[in-house]
């Protein structure tokens, strides 16, 4: 009976020295100040290898982009080798909120790739007129009320400005509103089911709606196959985003295209074996095979579809768009039309630039959708933020009225991103203008491949 | 201590949450039945309050009355009462991980049914449920009431005649049968109780999410409920309380190791395990604390007791 | 239907339950012998995947720790070994038949001393489950891996087992996985009924105290179980990685409720039972019809849940009553 006791003090001793440890407790500004500048410093430190094969690029970015005027300055002085002193004052924080344990971390961790690098890369543009901005990541995990509980972190207790989160659309449905109703504003990085932004006015996202993305992959499928009549759609049901997605495709089918949806078939992401799915889709001999699923999955139902026979196109959804899927798929992956929200084909200096911060950081890969998108939310607060500053308001003591401030900034703003052009509607939705259409290219060591843009 | 609160309301209120699902599951294990269809209610519970506030009533502007609440978690109560016998009586003549598997079974079965009926929203749920209060930590007016009412009742009811027949049933079923006790019937009320009691924590959780889908009680939290009441202690009505409490709060006690948390939140339950073979909460440890409250009594009368009652060998 | 979906069926629901199968094999043998469920089986099976993964020198990607580590270490962000792919399959088994002893000593050998509730095994079991499989995340990240291609050599993707007109096609690996399930089963059984070793499992199995007294070494024959169940779940899990891909840390532990329902439906603890549980499962899946494959899961489930009202004790199981 002692020995019990014993562990049980113990464990609740720990318990104390990990909340203490971990600033359970709120930091009062000053002691936050103190603590974030070796931060900031460490970031710019970890950065310098990056910066030589940045900088480059970076310059030709300012130049042709006309981006601000303080851009130039923190370039010639990366460029130059020589440290953050570019950067001074209080770091201004920004929240992410994203999956980083649970299996839906495999998102997640790409997404904090994405925020890793959209903080060096502002940083080094010289941050918000020279103030450094500092990324304060909170995991979520993969459940409603770990979206919840990081919010909260981040609201009340990291004092942050605005919030990049959660991953999930399910999450997001569980947590904006808690944001919204602080008067925090939400930028949704992966949020794409119907209804997001009408959570509230602070929240908005820069994931286009499925809506608008998966046509185009159907279309460009069509053009190169023109014989197509039957079509097979099948789709992750337990997947917010996939179900939404089929109904896009559906509709586009039967409505637009008039051609003859042979059968639907369903599976969960958490299926890897779709022998079922593949023999009934097999039996209602298609001509085109539309798939929503995610990586793991998705991968998969493509893999046994060519091995047992389907020889056909096939159109992958937004949830596709990954390179998670070469090693699933492999070479049977080659030739999936993918409809995209971002393109790392795309050739703008904001893109080229992001794609070379990105290779430098991931041996030479390229950019998938979910980094890009957290960049493009990073960026909008940063531009808004930096818009404020000139007009003098980010001088406020008053946080509340900072965040709202940067709500009404961020969604009046037009910003060039990696993903395009976007802008929002006074709702909080993404106005994106460009869309993609790629076809995957597997290398002959069917391990690797590419997303070859296609329209 | 507010502004503690407004960051950590929302946590303890998950926290109080989760303990009355432990209860949820003591209540059939009392009986000694191990059954895992807690979140099959809780799921239940959650979908009638979504669809009755978001679809049915339509209480005007403003912040959505308690009253529809405490309708909603009645609705729930019934169904899942009426529910819990239709199911357990067949279910409840299987033993120990035969029942365990067939719960799980039913909590499956419902999961994939509520992706596919077009009124639940499929995956993406229903969300925007209408909100009675205007911050998450209030929720705890509904589920700490909630928690103190479950715990006085299963306190009494262990000194009842059918919180006897509960226990003589866990001990040996054969025995009790012979003694007059009707086991099936015993033990279906035993897991109705549980079954409401989920289904109306499954209401204010969907509330409290602001938003409800089939993600929502799974085999993942069935497995968690359970460990909530075997590392809390499952002979008294505390251990599942405190379980509960103390493990939801652990992933967020650990939160500052960022992606370490859950290592070592693992390894923290492995240890509770292997440590506390009966639990955090024991009869022995109640009664030692109930000894040592009595003034003039020695500390050591504790110990004899723990002597006399260490755990079982 | 006709007779060729038919026949496509059944060998699709044999395809689909030999997986089943051979994930229960090693769940099903540590209760065969111990009479508790091993929580931590999906893991073990997932950490054998990536194992395997290692021993062929296949690179670490970028979001593990073992990226930098082994590029620190090894100026490559891979094992500086390089196994031709069934000797790295074998040799990952083995290890993860470590992880099953070392599993022993963490979770399970505690509690036996201390004759705790079997039920608490669940628990610990869970535990050292959940710490697993965020240590792999740490060290693997959370991204797919797979194996180079072509790991068994240059065989079709595919076997027919139609004509050429009508086709009834059936994955390699599914076939592979098939017959690696039966000889499994087949060893195990003769192990078992036919040896030494195998009559003082029993004898552990019956009654651990009397077996210790008549001079078995109980402790051992069960480190030992847990290291065939480990080993033969390190296999099971490497060709299930071939077949489809190893899709992050929580490959394996998707298998556990399903693994779970096929050693149940094939009787607790019966070791052909696993095969046999693991078919029913797979044909009851295959002949879902296609307008209704959305309740293909809540199908099986159903299937579960009535095989257990009707006949407590199993498909194979004795009639015995089983007292938990």
């Amino acid at each position: 009976m002692k020995r019990p006791v014993i562990v049980l003090v113990a464990l609740s001793l720990f318990i104390a020295a990990a909340l203490s440890a971990c600033g359970g407790a709120p930091a009062p500004t000053a002691s936050s100040v103190q603590q974030a500048a070796p931060t900031v410093a460490a970031a710019v430190q970890q950065a310098a290898p990056t910066v030589a094969a940045v900088a480059p690029t970076v310059a030709a970015a300012a130049k042709a982009a006309a981006a601000p005027t303080t851009a130039a300055a923190p370039t010639a002085v990366a460029a130059s080798g020589a440290a953050p002193k570019a950067l001074s004052g209080d770091p201004i924080k920004i929240g992410v909120a994203v999956a980083q344990t649970s299996n839906t971390a495999l998102l997640g961790q790409e997404q904090v790739i994405g925020a890793q690098i959209a903080e060096e890369f502002f940083n080094q543009r010289g941050g918000i007129n020279g103030r450094p901005i500092k990324l304060v990541l909170q995991d979520t995990a993969g459940d409603e009320a770990g979206a919840i509980n990081a919010f909260q972190q981040l609201i009340n207790n990291d004092k942050v400005v605005g919030i990049i989160g959660p991953t999930l659309s399910q999450q997001a449905f569980a947590a904006d509103p808690i944001a919204d109703k602080a008067g925090v504003p939400v930028i949704g990085p992966s949020n794409t089911a119907k209804g997001i932004p009408q959570i509230g006015d602070y929240v908005s996202r820069v994931s286009a709606p499925v809506a608008v993305v998966a046509p185009n992959a159907v279309k460009a499928a069509i053009k190169d196959n023109p014989g197509v009549k039957n079509v097979a759609v099948a789709y992750a049901q337990n997947d917010a985003f996939s179900k939404s997605e089929t109904g896009t495709f559906q509709q586009t089918v039967t409505d637009t295209l008039k051609l003859n949806l042979a059968t639907v078939q369903t599976f969960q992401t958490t299926d890897t074996d779709f022998t079922t799915q593949v023999t009934n889709i097999l039996n209602a001999k298609p001509d085109l095979v539309i798939i929503s699923g995610l990586a793991a999955d998705g991968g998969n139902l493509v893999k046994q579809l060519r091995e047992l026979g389907y020889k056909g196109p096939i159109v992958g959804g937004n949830g596709l768009n990954t390179a998670n899927i070469f090693p699933v798929c492999k070479d049977k992956c080659d030739g999936i039309y993918i409809a995209q929200a971002y393109s790392p084909e795309l050739s703008t200096p904001m893109n080229d630039a992001f794609k070379a911060a990105f290779k430098a950081k991931q041996q030479g890969k390229d950019p998938g959708q979910f980094p890009a998108q957290v960049f493009a939310g990073v960026q909008v607060f940063v531009e808004a933020l930096t818009a404020l500053d000139k007009a003098g308001k980010l001088q406020t003591t008053d946080l509340a009225k900072l965040r709202s401030d940067l709500n009404k900034q961020a969604l009046s703003g037009k910003y060039d991103t990696p993903l395009g052009p976007i802008s929002f509607t006074p709702e909080g939705e993404v106005n994106q203008e460009q869309y993609y259409v790629a076809q995957i290219k597997m290398n002959s060591d069917g391990q690797t491949g590419k997303f070859v843009y296609v329209k | 201590m507010a502004e503690f609160y407004t960051t950590y309301g929302f946590l303890i209120t998950s926290m109080v949450l989760a303990a009355a699902m432990a209860l949820s599951l003591y209540l059939p294990l009392m009986a000694g039945q191990l059954s895992l269809a807690s979140p099959g209610f809780y799921a239940i519970g959650g979908y009638i309050a979504a669809v009755l506030s978001t679809q049915v009533f339509h209480p005007g502007p403003g912040p959505y009355p308690l009253y529809l609440v405490l309708i909603e978690m009645l609705v729930a109560a019934l169904v899942s009462a009426a529910l819990a016998v239709l199911v357990g009586v067949p279910a409840l003549r299987l033993r120990g991980i035969y029942l365990a598997l067939a719960t799980i079974a039913f909590v499956e079965i419902l999961r994939i049914l509520s992706l596919n009926l077009p009124i639940l929203g499929g995956a993406v749920g229903i969300f925007g449920i209408p909100q009675p209060f205007n911050t998450q930590g209030e929720y705890i007016w509904l589920g700490l009431p909630l928690l103190l009412i479950a715990m006085v009742f299963i306190y009494r009811l262990e000194r009842t005649r059918m919180g006897r027949a509960f226990y003589a049933i866990r001990e040996d079923e054969t025995a009790a049968d012979a003694m007059g006790i009707n086991p099936t019937a015993t033990k279906v009320i035993a897991f109705t109780m549980g079954a409401v009691l989920a289904g109306v924590v499954g209401v204010i959780a969907a509330h409290f999410l602001n938003t409800w889908n089939a993600r929502q009680g799974t085999f993942d939290s069935s497995i968690n409920y359970l460990a909530y009441v075997l590392i809390g202690g499952s002979w008294t009505v505390f251990g599942p309380v405190v379980g509960g409490l103390l493990l939801t709060a652990l992933p967020e006690i650990l939160r500052g190791l960022a992606s370490f948390r859950f290592i070592l939140f693992g390894i923290l339950i492995a240890v509770g395990a292997i440590f506390f073979p009966q639990g955090i909460i024991t009869p022995e440890l109640l009664s030692r604390f109930r000894r040592g409250r009595q003034p003039g009594r020695p500390a050591s009368g504790g110990q004899q007791a723990s002597q006399t009652h260490g755990p079982a060998k | 239907m006709t007779l060729i979906n038919v026949w496509q069926n059944i060998l699709n629901g044999l395809a689909v339950g030999s997986v089943y199968a051979i994930f229960a094999v090693g769940y099903t043998l540590i209760f065969s012998i111990l009479r508790i469920i091993n929580f931590a089986h999906g893991a073990v099976f997932t950490v054998s995947a990536y194992f395997t993964y290692l021993l062929t020198g296949s690179a670490i990607n970028t979001n593990g720790t073992l990226h930098k580590l082994f590029t620190d270490g090894f100026g490559a962000p891979a094992l500086p070994i390089k196994l031709p792919f069934v000797i790295a399959l074998l040799v990952g088994g083995l290890l993860a038949g470590l992880v099953g002893m070392l599993l022993d000593r963490i979770a399970f050998r505690p509690l036996r001393q201390r004759g705790a509730d079997p039920l608490l095994t669940l628990v610990s079991s869970l535990g050292v489950a959940v710490a697993m499989v965020n240590l792999i995340q740490y060290f693997f990240g959370a991204e797919i891996y797979s194996y180079p291609a072509n790991p068994f050599g240059n065989i079709p993707a595919a076997v027919n087992f139609g004509t050429a007109d009508t086709p009834v096609p059936v994955r390699t690996i599914q076939v592979i996985i098939f017959f690696v399930a039966i000889v499994i089963v087949i060893f195990l059984t003769w192990l078992i009924n036919s040896t030494k070793l195998g009559k003082a499992l029993r004898a552990v199995s019956e009654d651990a105290v009397t077996a210790s007294l008549l001079g078995i070494n109980t402790d051992r024959i069960i480190m030992f179980t847990f290291f065939l169940s480990a080993f033969l779940g390190g296999i099971s899990g490497t060709l299930v990685g071939v077949s489809v891909g190893v899709a992050g840390p929580y490959f394996g532990i998707t298998y556990g409720l399903k693994g779970l329902a096929v050693i149940v439906l094939g009787g607790l603890g019966d070791i052909p039972g696993a095969i046999i549980g693991g078919i029913v499962l797979g044909l009851a899946e295959a002949f879902v019809p296609p307008q209704f494959v959305a309740f293909k899961e809540a199908v099986a489930f159903l299937i579960l849940f009535l095989v257990l009202v009707i006949r407590p004790q199993g498909i194979l199981g004795r009639a015995a009553v089983v007292k938990v």
